[in-house]
């Protein structure tokens, strides 16, 4: 797999992981029985938050693969693609409404991370 | 860590709680917990790079396997690691609670933080430009809790 493969398949799981995520955390909360410790253990048998940890994982050592070929400075502010992707797959995949103002917030945070990684 | 959110973390799914918290006006448990999971993720990197360094100064074993054991084995780099696991938790807690496309863009301020912690803790140098970038995030944070948090869940 080339670097570029390897970044962009990471921001992707990355983004992905985000929606299991919140996939697993809601089904959980389905479940309310007033146990705190219940609620966080519960989480580990649900499948979304093993899909979670899984993605997170792979993400992330796609990242160290790719950025060990990579200029870091380069790689670095394509990560805020993510937030983007994460606000197309959250409107798919949960219906959350992105609001206008919501896609002005994500594009000025966009912006500031392409600045931070600038030298 | 403000009262609120440590009685969230304590009991997350108390009778109603979500609704009971979130119906509260000027909630901010969400926001709360992502600040938390923001300082303790960039925290946590933080120290692991100070255990990356000490390492480095005392030189490192040759070979993939005893060179990731060593890494792992530093008590800075342990620590770092349980304290990223803190930010961890903070971050499912915050995401139980309100929409990932309105939380998932507040985490770029971990670079905001780690930028920061690495300048004031091992004299990395910050140039212009990331100052602005710092300040745009902010901006951009900003605008997303005041105008971009919509409905809470």
């Amino acid at each position: 797999m080339s670097a570029m493969t390897m970044l962009w398949s990471s921001i992707l799981l990355g983004g992905i992981a985000q929606i299991l995520l919140k996939c697993g955390v809601s089904g959980a909360q389905k479940s309310k029985d007033g146990k705190a410790q219940r609620w966080w253990l519960g989480l580990l048998t649900s499948g979304w938050i093993w899909a979670w940890g899984l993605s997170f994982v792979i993400a992330t050592v796609l990242w160290l693969l790719a950025v060990s070929q990579l200029n870091i400075s380069y790689a670095f502010p394509l990560l805020s693609a993510g937030y983007v992707l994460v606000a197309i797959l959250s409107r798919i995949f949960l219906g959350e409404k992105v609001s206008w103002k919501r896609w002005a917030a994500i594009a000025v945070i966009c912006l500031g991370v392409v600045l931070i990684a600038a030298h | 860590m403000p009262e609120e959110v440590m009685a969230e973390i304590q009991s997350p799914t108390l009778e109603n709680s979500t609704e009971r918290i979130a119906s509260k006006p000027g909630n901010r448990v969400a926001e709360m917990a992502v600040l938390g999971s923001v300082l303790f993720a960039a925290g946590g990197h933080l120290l692991i790079k100070s255990g990356l360094n000490a390492l480095k100064a005392s030189g490192l074993p040759s070979g993939v396997v005893p060179r990731v054991l060593s890494y792992l084995l530093q008590p800075a780099v342990m620590g770092g690691l349980a304290i990223y696991g803190i930010g961890t938790m903070l971050w499912i807690l915050a995401v139980s609670k309100r929409e990932i496309s309105y939380l998932f863009p507040l985490s770029a301020l971990n670079y905001v933080v780690v930028a920061l912690g690495g300048k004031w803790l091992f004299g990395e140098s910050i140039p212009g430009a990331r100052w602005l970038g710092i300040l745009v995030v902010f901006a951009g944070v900003w605008l997303m809790q005041r105008w971009g948090a919509g409905e809470s869940q």
